[in-house]
């Protein structure tokens, strides 16, 4: 039976051994514990004995050969039959998943319904940026969305944010790369204005309404002329009473919130998992500052006339301008009427005040042949554009409010009932 | 830059700190003329002579008792424990006497000790020649705690040792004297204590180690790497105190994060870094803070008893894919 | 070792140290009454009866010379050059105080004044006491260290180890025990097989010897005979003083482990009057100086006090502090 000889085990910290000297040659007898060789480390010298009886058969490194501990640095032919040894397997390899493997297997579990599994990390992005975690998909363990997943989302909004609406085949997409200030020369002048608060403000807004709802923006065209000529004749009548101008305003809103009582959906707003429908009416009357549009709410609309809505537009704009609006007055808007028309505007696509489900923008008021039986007459027209977010309402309710609020203006005595 | 072993680097930082300043003394059993049980003092008894090479009875109690008295009149003693495992010996005087000296005198005097201990298993050592004891330090104010891993850090690192103030405890792995060899400096440099290094570059995920774990870390972190997957590996070399904002700033890359030490799971250093990190930087984690430790037991004799508790590159991967994926 | 010979000692040496039986005196009696007043807060382990220790072993050590007192060596603290009130403002755990606040008692010691102050781990300071005593013969001075402890630390196993590397190395420390009879409650016959601790040093290869501890000049004589030695180079010297301790362990010990009868058999050995006498008959003290010497120490304490009571509380954030240099 062959057996090996092994460079011994010469300290804790030794790992290797340097064969100093043979003293038995390959062919010699050995008695069992007699010393075979001289092996050295720099901390000690050992001489190996020979584990059984035999005879040296074959040196396997020589003298001044470094060898690791436990190797074989010669072989031993012994007289003893290979006795029955018992079974020795190798050590098992590691096992590479064993620490927490428990805990694994309840990860894997499909999560329970309706729950995300959101860590911190993925929770502050979607909270900073607006992030809605659903239009992302997960690549991380059960389907979740790590922030691996969440960033190259956010760059790859970010770029097609750059890009104007509606696409344009023709116009490549500008890559996102990071905007470098332009440099201004005399041939490319270049007039640098701070943005303000107000404006910053102005902005996240806008962004976050257009980033939440899906906008569309229905048109109706309305035959104002009773209403214009309705005016004509009372307006002088009207500014001596009450010492403001006679608008249209007064009876848009009027007809707003006929319709909104009609169409709930319309002034609803829209959470996580559920809908709220309004059953008070907030108007907000949109006014054009020179820093930017404001949007001041006239409270309860739906118990003014329309002298009280007159005085109420007329307040929240005069104060508006001279900038004494409170927070308050801007604030807990359900539904509101932006005027574009005012600046000659025929048609536009406004942006939902956010978060409110519908916005209507009133368009210019002009002379327009028209059909009326067959024959071409001429028509004091506008165009009403009702800008929704689609998650809340749909195409044929928006469509039917904004017909109804034309047909109200069309037939101003209905705003008697 | 030359290489040498650990074991080398550690003798050459007594040897220049000695011949530097003639406060700087060892005394220890067995490291006179014997030269040290694992021959890191070899030379210095020939060289400074037996008063500053102090060959000391078996009373590790006594050791670090004397070494603090020295120290008190200005000396720098490094008191040798042949094994860390002895320095339960001497527990009293490091965390009683040493650990609170500066405080009890409201700041009057400093005590500019090391400890120096041979840790660490692997190396069929048993019970009582393979312990890594330093989360008892690290828990303990008023004592510094390092571990370095290469021979470049095992060098400065004594060296800082020697020079600070502070009663520091040097844990040098035993099973890397002669295993690890790397570039050391010939010039005058130290490794200030308290800094991390980052010994591996990635973004992906976060390895926080010390000591010997090093080497399985970086082996696999390179297997991670042929997988797509970049990991961090940071090396504390300082356990007290704790490089955190290296950890930190490592966690707000990658957003995950592995620990990994030969010490105990319970209480060991893992823990304090998983709990600071959980507090303090919650919200940049992307998966759940990992170790990878010793389990909860001694270190047994029978090798394959060992190798079944070490931690080694084949769970450290393990590990690494586990968090990856998550 | 040889019979001890007496040096003698002049005039003022000798009134000095009245001066400081009577302060250390005092001082602990005073603390006492502050401690049952509610005015001092943690332990407070009385030398009273022990004084002739104190004052004998540190009278006259120089200002390179190392003291490692424990718990009960108030006194030496006193002797070795503490002024009195910082040293009650370090019992009131005020700002000026010598841990300003950071620890009770004796604990802090007094660096400037070569005072190591020891932790509670009895006997801890006995190898520290050999690292200072190392320091010094690799320097080449010839201060010495004085290493208290009492007969109950001298089962530690730090005693021991520090003796032997002591008497290993020759080194200038002495080691002085003061055996009263007591650890805590735990008799002397339970602490020890043998009658002396003194007998302990020819184990560790140096000399030890017994000395009655109530006879400041005996304690005296005995401490400057090993202090020479030390000095000298001849290595250490292990000192027994035989003793009693007057109160409890503690204030709170009410000491019903031993007989009224011993104690008033040591309270009769009371070391003060013992001085006294010795100085009148040698016609040293009289009426009048020894009525200054008690007005001085009256006047003393009294402003110890007051400064301790009026000195305000360190900062609390500042336990946070002095860990590390």
């Amino acid at each position: 039976m062959e057996v090996k000889i092994v460079v011994p085990h010469m300290g804790e910290s030794i790992v290797e051994g340097t064969i100093l000297k043979w003293l038995k040659r390959p062919g010699d007898r050995v008695e069992r514990d007699e010393s075979v060789v001289e092996i050295g480390s720099d901390k000690i010298d050992v001489e190996v004995p020979a584990p059984a009886r035999g005879t040296l058969k074959e040196i396997l490194a020589q003298e001044g050969a470094t060898v690791a501990v436990g190797k074989a640095v010669a072989l031993l032919e012994t007289e003893d039959a290979a006795p029955a040894r018992p079974k020795t397997e190798a050590p098992p390899e590691p096992e590479a998943a064993e620490e927490g493997e428990a805990k694994e297997a309840k990860q894997e579990e499909t999560t329970p319904r309706g729950r995300r599994r959101i860590t911190p990390v993925v929770a502050k992005l979607a909270e900073r940026h607006g992030v809605d975690l659903d239009q992302i998909e997960g690549t991380g363990l059960g389907g979740r969305v790590t922030k691996k997943d969440v960033l190259p989302y956010l760059e790859g909004r970010r770029s097609t944010q750059e890009a104007p609406e509606p696409k344009r085949k023709e116009e490549a997409l500008p890559t996102p790369t990071p905007r470098r200030a332009a440099v201004p020369s005399e041939e490319e002048p270049v007039e640098v204005i701070p943005v303000t608060a107000m404006r910053k403000a102005i902005a996240e807004h806008l962004v976050r309404s257009k980033q939440t709802a899906p906008h569309v923006t229905t048109v109706a065209e309305v035959d104002m002329t009773r209403l214009v000529n309705f005016r004509e004749k009372h307006k002088a009548d009207f500014e001596r009473q009450e010492g403001i101008s006679l608008t249209y305003m007064p009876f848009i809103v009027m007809a707003c919130i006929r319709t909104l009582k009609e169409f709930p959906f319309l002034n609803g707003s829209m959470e996580e998992e559920r809908i709220l429908l309004k059953r008070y009416y907030h108007i907000g009357v949109a006014v054009a500052l020179e820093e930017g549009l404001v949007v001041p709410v006239i409270r309860h609309a739906d118990r003014l006339d329309i002298r009280g809505l007159a005085h109420a537009i007329h307040d929240l704009a005069e104060r508006a301008r001279t900038k004494k609006l409170t927070s308050d007055d801007l604030k807990g808007g359900t539904f509101s009427i932006t005027n574009p028309g005012a600046f000659g505007a025929v048609l536009s696509t406004p942006i939902i005040n956010y978060p409110q489900a519908a916005i209507l923008g009133v368009e210019a008021i002009r002379k327009t042949p028209v059909v009326r039986d067959d024959q071409i007459a001429i028509r004091h027209m506008m165009y009403l554009c009702l800008s929704y977010d689609h998650r809340i309402v749909d195409g044929a309710t928006a469509v039917q409010f904004n017909q109804r609020v034309r047909r109200i203006l069309e037939n101003p005595l209905e705003l008697i009932l | 830059m030359k290489e040498i072993t650990y074991l080398e680097a550690i003798r050459e930082a007594m040897l220049e700190e000695m011949e530097r300043d003639e406060s700087v003394f060892v005394l220890g059993e067995d490291v006179g003329a014997y030269g040290g049980a694992f021959q890191a003092t070899k030379g210095l008894y020939e060289k400074f002579g037996e008063a500053r090479v102090l060959d000391t009875p078996i009373a590790e109690s006594c050791i670090v008792g004397v070494a603090i008295g020295a120290a008190l009149v200005g000396y720098r003693p490094i008191a040798e424990m042949q094994f860390a495992d002895f320095i339960s010996c001497g527990f009293d005087q490091i965390v009683n006497q040493a650990a609170t000296l500066r405080y009890r005198t409201g700041g009057r005097v400093a005590v500019p000790l090391v400890i120096r201990a041979p840790s660490g298993g692997g190396v069929h050592g048993g019970l009582y020649h393979s312990q890594n004891p330093e989360a008892w330090f690290v828990h303990r104010p008023g004592l510094k705690v390092v571990a370095p891993a290469t021979p470049y850090d095992a060098k400065g690192l004594l060296k800082a040792s020697i020079r600070d103030n502070n009663p520091v405890i040097y844990f040098e792995h035993k099973g890397l004297y002669r295993r690890a060899k790397g570039p050391v400096s010939d010039e005058d440099y130290t490794v200030p204590i308290g800094k991390a290094e980052v010994k591996r570059e990635g973004t992906d995920l976060t390895l926080v180690t010390y000591s010997a774990m090093l080497f399985p870390c970086l082996a696999a972190a390179e297997t991670m790497d042929k997988e797509g997957i970049e990991v961090d590996v940071i090396d504390l070399r300082s356990l007290a105190p704790l490089d955190w904002e290296a950890v930190f700033q490592s966690v707000r890359k990658t957003s995950k994060l592995l620990i990994v030490h030969e010490d105990n799971r319970t209480c060991g250093i893992g823990a304090e870094i998983a709990a600071r990190v959980a507090e303090e930087a919650f919200d940049d984690l992307d998966g759940p803070v990992m170790r990878v430790t010793y389990p909860d037991t001694h270190h047994p004799f029978s090798p394959p008893l060992e190798e079944f508790c070490l931690p080694n590159e084949a769970k450290i991967v393990g590990a690494l894919r586990r968090l990856a994926s998550y | 070792m040889s019979p001890i010979k007496r040096q003698p000692l002049d005039k003022e040496d000798l009134l000095r140290m009245l001066y400081y039986l009577k302060l250390v005196r005092a001082f602990e009696e005073r603390l006492s009454i502050l401690h049952r007043q509610g005015k001092v807060l943690g332990g407070i382990f009385s030398g009273i009866g022990q004084e002739a220790i104190v004052v004998g072993t540190c009278y006259g050590l120089r200002p390179g010379d190392y003291i490692c007192p424990l718990h009960r060596d108030l006194g030496a603290f006193l002797v070795k050059g503490v002024e009195p009130k910082h040293l009650i403002a370090q019992i009131f755990g005020k700002r000026d105080g010598l841990s300003r606040g950071k620890d009770s008692y004796l604990h802090s010691g007094v660096p400037e004044l070569g005072i190591f102050g020891s932790t509670s781990m009895l006997g801890s300071n006995l190898p520290v006491a050999c690292g200072i005593a190392y320091g010094f013969t690799l320097r080449g001075h010839d201060h010495v260290v004085l290493g208290y402890f009492g007969e109950g630390a001298a089962s530690m196993g730090d005693t021991h180890e520090a003796m032997n590397f002591a008497g290993i190395h020759k080194l200038p420390v002495l080691f002085l025990c003061e055996n009263n009879l007591y650890a805590y409650s735990v008799p002397v016959e339970k602490q020890m097989a043998i009658l002396d601790v003194a007998d302990r040093a020819a184990a560790y290869g140096f000399p030890g010897t017994t000395c009655y501890g109530n006879d400041l000049l005996a304690v005296t004589h005995a401490t400057r005979q090993a202090i020479e030695r030390a000095r000298r180079g001849e290595g250490p010297t292990l000192i027994e003083f035989k003793t009693y301790r007057w109160h409890g362990h503690s204030e709170h010990d009410k000491a019903f482990y031993r007989s009224e009868e011993e104690l008033l058999e040591w309270k009769s050995r009371d070391p003060i009057p013992l001085f006294e006498r010795y100085l009148k008959e040698k016609k040293i003290l009289n009426e009048e100086n020894l009525g200054e010497i008690v007005r001085r120490v009256e006047r003393e304490i009294e402003a110890a006090v007051a400064f301790a009571e009026e000195n305000p509380y360190p900062e609390p954030a500042s336990a946070l502090e002095d860990l590390y240099a």
